[in-house]
């Protein structure tokens, strides 16, 4: 019996400390976020978060939404999928929050998603990813691989360098990326010589740099993720290969590998995003001022990633204005309306059936300061592939994610 | 007792999540599934003994097996019930295969650690390169990292499509069924076989010489560990509707090893707690401690080992609950005595063997480049007693060790009765009625004089009611009875060797084996050791190594003797004193014909 | 230049005698720990990362790289020392617990150095460029490491047969009262183990700083392989890391090479599954190698 009693006090006791502090007040609007601000995916994981509460801070500056504070309750989930159930369900059941924005992995996401929809709670994924997800309750404004790897490869191509080598993470995003690769190179007339697939605990190269001295292709696409992968970058340069062959890359940038690699190892190295921080848009001038003053002038570098997140919160802001309404479904109507957002990289539109966002692509270069210089820019660019399969419109009950393959098959 | 409480928590738990909101009962959910794959650590390390590092591969498993089975399964039967089932026998055959290959190839501690540990490993890495729309199980794609999303809940088969189960259904699903399996823990721990992994825990050898299949039993709880873990994973899956590899990742491996030590190791109740403990701090962290939470984490895991080694649940115990006096400084200083040497006019009980024939013929036993054994050929008769003696290093021990199946000679031949058992495992060997004592006193110190006799009786009867009459009636005869509910370690010496005859007797021998019986003993203690050898040789075979002359000469019985490996002579203790050649063998002379 | 047969030749051999050379490196601190004190030491990975952030620290502090290494090296071993004082003297002979408390460090070990360096931190390039060989280009520094890897391995057998303290060390594995008789101080002698460890771990981190991303949680990719390595080598520090290294190395090397990387891992993994199996007192105890 003293087993029990035991149990019972323990329980009550580890029970208690999840009871909130009752914030019942209905005067502000609870919104969430979940991203890892700890653990391996913290480089990603950092900017997101700063960049979330800064977006929060300047729509309380200006006043709230519809006359009240936003009042965010954010969580850590320290690298750990299955914690982004547990708080995903925590923001929709205990601080009802009106919409939940978060998730950095793709794994993270789907762990999200299905706690979203069956709480029916809005939810956006700020974070470049493979593309194809369809789902009536998600909004994604990171950008997909139909709007970043045909502006990659046609500056390639254009630069006259047609045979590719592709250097791709061993997981969906990597895969998925390569497919669409394939198919651009095709199209637009060069060729893809061969495609290696890492897995994302390797930080020894050598193997890939011998296959690719045999290769001889002209350009190198990585899409390498991950602080372990850094190190091919380096080894590529250590091993003289820079000189010989093009690195143009999806992902180099996303985890400040810029800021980590030196300007010799770095330098030459063309990337595509929406956002860079060199951009000399005004509004960009202005977000970088609120951001120095925020975080002070040392920070490493604002990603892509963390202006994805700034135009999710801005998006869903100017949806709630529209809407006059919290309500999932009338803030849902209201985005596919077609709301639009001038953000530091520029319009960023949300494409109402497929609840991705238009967006412009910039083309960059990594230069010697640890940073990149902007040498194109592509404006408006559609999701055309999930333009392709996805109509929330049309066909709202579908929740799902469509891949390449699968369609081609 | 333990059921009762067992059911009180479960009700109360119960109670519980129709109390607190609905959130909380949902967060509750996943800790009680994380409790029960800590459950399944602690009976398979905890109870018998085996570091498994896998756990969380078996929970995956059994994740991914309910996730694809109920993506197939559900349209047809409106249910997904049947598909823990599949989780739980996919799991349970996956710990089938590995325990198989880990206790059949005699890994030892650490290493299954590691063989576990890269199993969970290659399931990570294999599933995670499944990403490609073409690595599908009928309707369920794999997913690779991003896993499986739109996994179905629980459901039942009632109503059109079935019923989903909500979150206080799920939950109240999930405290059934974790109450159900540790209840039915307690059970299984508490008979035979429950009784016998304890021993098997603390002395493998010794169980092993009680000829229990040790290999054998540990597969079993393995694979119930096994499938414990897949239930888990399996319900798991349905909670979070989505499962990806990460499970089978080296923090999950870890965490769970974390949990168990901080509840304690051997305790289903510390299973619980640990995980709660550990995992609402970890989550309570989450939502406040910004990047401190590691570092929380790691300063809470150090304090635990250092103030709390044992885990908190045996902490608890020592702290609430008076110690049970077990024996120890009352009553052992007073009391070393022995069997009165009355006792030795008859034995305890009936045997029903009445002795076997023994030959060794032509064994050979090479070490490396050493013939510590070379050509002996020896025979003992149906009933009496034999004694081996020769000086050290003559291959006494080696011969000895053959006989009882510590290994395997390199040439020659074992027959007991008859049968060869020359390639025989020891607990075979002790299941064809060899009884073994060996020279350091083999007993299970942990457990009490009177379990100790009762695994030696059951080893041979495999009937309760037996076990518990003819360990009772070994205890008197061995006028231990008053030490009887003791811990074997608390005995003096020469208790402890007398406990282990009294074991190897209680497994109704026909062939007995004594190492050394006497060492360590007085001289009363050696007189009635003799007595109680010649008692046993009347109705079986006693083969002895001995040092101790004083005690060979007492037995008055054949004797035979090794030399270099070899066999040099028998006969008779008188006579072979007489014999030159044995002395120089003894006194390490030359000459008198000595044989190399 | 066209690759020639004899630079294919060569190509391989530097990458795969740099696979092995990582594994030597990576593995060799944990084997001394494991080998020599039975301890599993889960914060290895955290000790590898803290030598490499030394070493940039020491770079960008002006001194050149070689000294900044062997400074960063030092203050490992000085941390290793604190270490072994504050918290492992009390967890001899508790393997599992040993672990626990040891995970428990390398949670706080990463995230202080996120605290310290921040999430991202600029590295250091790979130094001395490349070299040709018969058609194909690699880095000099591949072959630095690829002979930084066998000197330590020099520099631990000398530490171990021809030092005062070596030759305790391994009396004190070997039959500890006895060693303790002949008054060796096994507390004594355990802090220096643990140091030593500590500083090889350093090391490697060290020697790795220009050719990996340094970040704070660089320490979790190498752990669980140089736990196999550590575990097929058997309990002899030198005999076992070097054959484990070189088998498991190879192969991962090779497969990777002919097939696709993750076919490598996957091969080190089975392979490390298999020779546990067939050798479990490791390569170095079936070859009855007590160094």
């Amino acid at each position: 019996m003293n087993r029990a009693f035991r149990w019972l006090a323990l329980c009550c006791l580890a029970f208690s400390t999840q009871y909130p502090a009752i914030a019942a007040d209905k005067e502000p609007i609870v919104v969430g976020s979940v991203l890892d601000e700890t653990g391996a995916l913290n480089v990603y994981g950092k900017a997101m978060a700063d960049a979330t509460k800064l977006a929060v801070k300047s729509i309380n500056d200006a006043g709230g939404l519809l006359g009240r504070p936003l009042k965010l309750v954010t969580y850590d989930a320290q690298s750990d999928n299955a914690k982004y159930t547990s708080y995903a369900n925590q923001l929709a059941l205990r601080d009802h929050a009106s919409v939940i924005m978060g998730g950095i992995t793709s794994a993270s996401r789907e762990a999200i998603r299905p706690v979203a929809d069956r709480n029916k709670t809005l939810y956006f994924y700020n974070e470049q990813y493979e593309g194809g997800v369809c789902d009536k309750n998600v909004f994604l404004t990171g950008i997909v691989p139909s709007q970043q790897i045909a502006p990659l490869v046609d500056w390639a191509i254009k630069n006259g360098k047609k045979k590719f080598y592709v250097v791709a993470a061993d997981y969906n995003y990597g895969h998925i990326s390569t497919d669409w690769v394939k198919q651009y190179v095709t199209k637009a007339g060069g060729s893809v010589v061969g495609a290696e697939f890492i897995p994302l605990d390797v930080s020894e190269f050598s193997s890939v740099i011998s296959k690719l001295q045999e290769a001889k292709p002209d350009v190198v696409l990585s899409l390498l993720v991950g602080g372990n992968h850094i190190a091919f970058y380096r080894q590529f340069a250590s091993a003289g290969l820079s000189s010989r062959m093009q690195i143009v890359s999806a992902t180099f940038g996303l985890g400040n590998e810029q800021v980590v690699l030196g300007p010799k190892e770095a330098s030459g190295i063309v990337v595509a995003f929406p956002y860079v921080q060199e951009d000399s848009s005004e509004d960009n001038r202005k977000f970088r001022a609120a951001w120095t003053k925020a975080y002070g002038a040392n920070y490493p570098y604002i990603t892509d990633s963390a202006a994805a997140v700034w135009n999710g919160w801005h998006l869903w802001a100017l949806a709630v204005t529209k809407a006059g309404s919290t309500d999932r479904e009338k803030v849902i109507k209201a985005l596919e309306s077609g709301v639009s957002f001038d953000g530091p990289s520029g319009k960023v539109t949300v494409d109402g059936p497929t609840h991705h966002v238009v967006q412009n692509v910039h083309i960059a270069r990594a230069n010697e300061n640890h940073g990149f210089t902007v040498i194109g820019e592509e404006k408006s660019v559609p999701p055309s592939y999930e333009q392709s399969v996805c109509d929330l419109v049309a066909r709202p009950n579908t929740a799902k994610q469509f891949t390449p393959s699968a369609k081609a098959n | 007792m333990r059921l009762i409480g067992c059911a009180v928590v479960a009700l109360v738990a119960l109670a519980l999540g129709f109390a607190m909101p609905e959130f909380a009962t949902f967060q509750a959910t996943n800790w009680a599934l994380f409790g029960l794959l800590a459950v399944s650590l602690t009976l398979v390390w905890g109870h018998g003994g085996i570091f498994s590092f896998g756990q969380g591969a078996f929970f995956g498993i059994g994740a991914y097996a309910y996730s694809v089975a109920a993506m197939n399964i559900l349209p047809v039967t409106n249910e997904t019930v049947s598909s823990v089932v599949v989780a739980a026998l996919a799991a349970a055959a996956l710990a089938a295969l590995v325990g198989y290959f880990i206790f059949y190839g005699n890994v030892g501690d650490v290493y299954v650690g590691i063989i576990t540990l890269a199993m969970t490993l290659v399931l990570f890495t294999v599933l995670s390169s499944t990403a490609d729309p073409k690595y599908h199980i009928g309707e369920a794609q794999l997913g690779g990292y991003n896993g499986i999303s739109g996994v179905p809940p629980i459901t039942l088969p009632f109503g059109e499509s079935g019923t989903t189960l909500t979150v206080v259904q799920s939950y109240s699903t999930v405290i059934l069924v974790c109450a159900s399996i540790v209840a039915g823990l307690y059970v299984l721990l508490h008979r035979p076989f429950g009784r016998v992994l304890t021993a098997l825990r603390q002395n493998e050898l010794r169980t092993q010489l009680l000829a229990f299949d040790v290999r054998f039993r540990k597969l079993v709880v393995f694979t119930i560990g096994g499938a414990i873990a897949g239930i888990a994973g399996a319900f798991y899956a349905a909670w979070a509707m989505f499962i990806s590899p990460v499970v089978f990742g080296l923090a999950l491996a870890a965490q769970v090893v974390i949990w168990v030590l901080v509840g304690g190791r051997a305790s289903f109740a510390g299973a619980f707690i640990g995980t709660l403990l550990v995992q609402s701090l970890s989550f309570a962290l989450g939502g406040g401690a910004g990047d401190a939470t590691p570092i929380v984490l790691g300063v809470v895991l150090i304090a635990v080992v250092l103030f709390l080694p044992s885990g908190i649940v045996p902490a608890l115990a020592r702290f609430l609950v008076a110690k049970r006096t077990s024996g120890s400084a009352g009553s052992a200083a007073a009391d070393a005595s022995v069997p009165q040497e009355q006792r030795f006019a008859e034995l305890p009980f009936r045997s029903e063997s009445g002795g076997a024939t023994l030959s060794a013929t032509g064994l050979e036993k090479r070490f490396g480049g050493v013939r510590a054994v070379q050509t002996a050929t020896v025979s003992f008769g149906q009933k009496g007693v034999h004694c081996l003696i020769g000086p050290n290093g003559a291959g006494k021990s080696t011969f000895f060790n053959l006989l009882v199946g510590r290994f395997p000679p390199n040439r020659g031949a074992i027959e007991l009765d008859g049968r060869p058992i020359t390639h025989m495992n020891s607990h075979d060997r002790v299941r064809n009625g060899l009884g073994i004592k060996l020279q350091v006193a083999s007993i299970f110190t942990e457990l009490p004089v009177r379990e100790n006799l009762w695994l030696a009786a059951y080893g041979r009867r495999r009937d309760e009611a037996v076990a518990d009459l003819r360990s009772a009636e070994m205890l008197d005869w061995l006028a231990l009875a008053h030490r009887a509910d003791d811990s074997a370690g608390s005995l003096s010496h020469g208790q402890k060797q007398w406990l282990e005859i009294g074991m190897v007797m209680a497994a109704e021998p026909s062939v007995v084996l004594l190492d050394e019986p006497t060492a360590g003993m007085t001289r009363e203690e050696t007189a009635r050791m003799a007595a109680m050898v010649r008692l046993l040789g009347q109705s079986v075979s006693v083969i002895v190594v001995e040092h101790d002359m004083e005690f060979v000469r007492a037995l008055d019985v054949p004797v035979t003797v090794f030399h270099q490996g070899n066999v040099f002579a028998s006969g008779s203790l008188e006579e072979l004193r007489r014999d030159e050649r044995i002395l120089d063998i003894y006194l390490g002379r030359q000459g008198h014909g000595h044989v190399a | 230049m066209e690759a020639s047969s004899l630079g294919w030749f060569l190509n391989m051999a530097v990458s795969v005698g740099l696979s092995i050379a990582i594994l030597v490196l990576v593995s060799l601190g944990l084997s001394v720990l494991f080998g020599m004190m039975g301890i599993i030491n889960l914060a290895h990975g955290e000790f590898l990362m803290f030598g490499a952030f030394g070493t940039l620290a020491g770079v960008r502090g002006g001194l050149p790289l070689p000294v900044a290494m062997l400074v960063s090296t030092l203050a490992v071993a000085v941390f290793g020392w604190i270490v072994e004082r504050a918290l492992i003297r009390f967890l001899y002979g508790r393997l599992m617990d040993s672990m626990l408390a040891t995970w428990g460090l390398s949670l706080i070990m990463s995230q202080g150095a996120v605290f310290v360096f921040g999430a991202t931190t600029q590295g250091i390039a790979t130094p001395g460029g490349s070299i040709y060989l018969g058609g194909y280009s690699v880095s000099a520094y591949s072959v630095v490491l690829i002979l930084a890897a066998l000197s330590l391995l020099a520099f631990v057998y000398a530490v171990f047969t021809r030092t005062k303290y070596g030759v305790m060390a391994r009396a004190a594995v070997q039959r500890p009262q006895m060693a303790s008789a002949v008054g060796i101080d096994p507390r004594h002698i355990n802090s220096l183990t643990f140091m030593f460890g500590a500083a090889l771990a350093g090391a490697a981190g060290a020697l790795l700083a220009p050719m990996v991303g340094v970040m704070p949680t660089m320490g979790e990719a190498y752990i669980a392989r140089a736990f196999m390595t550590v575990v097929v080598g058997g309990s002899g520090v030198l005999t076992g890391t070097a054959a484990a290294s070189a088998l498991l190395g190879g192969v991962e090397n090779v497969v990777s090479y002919l097939f696709t990387p993750f076919l490598g891992q996957a091969a080190l993994l089975v392979l490390a599954i298999c020779l546990v199996r067939v050798l479990p007192t490791g390569i170095s105890g079936r070859l009855r190698r007590k160094l």
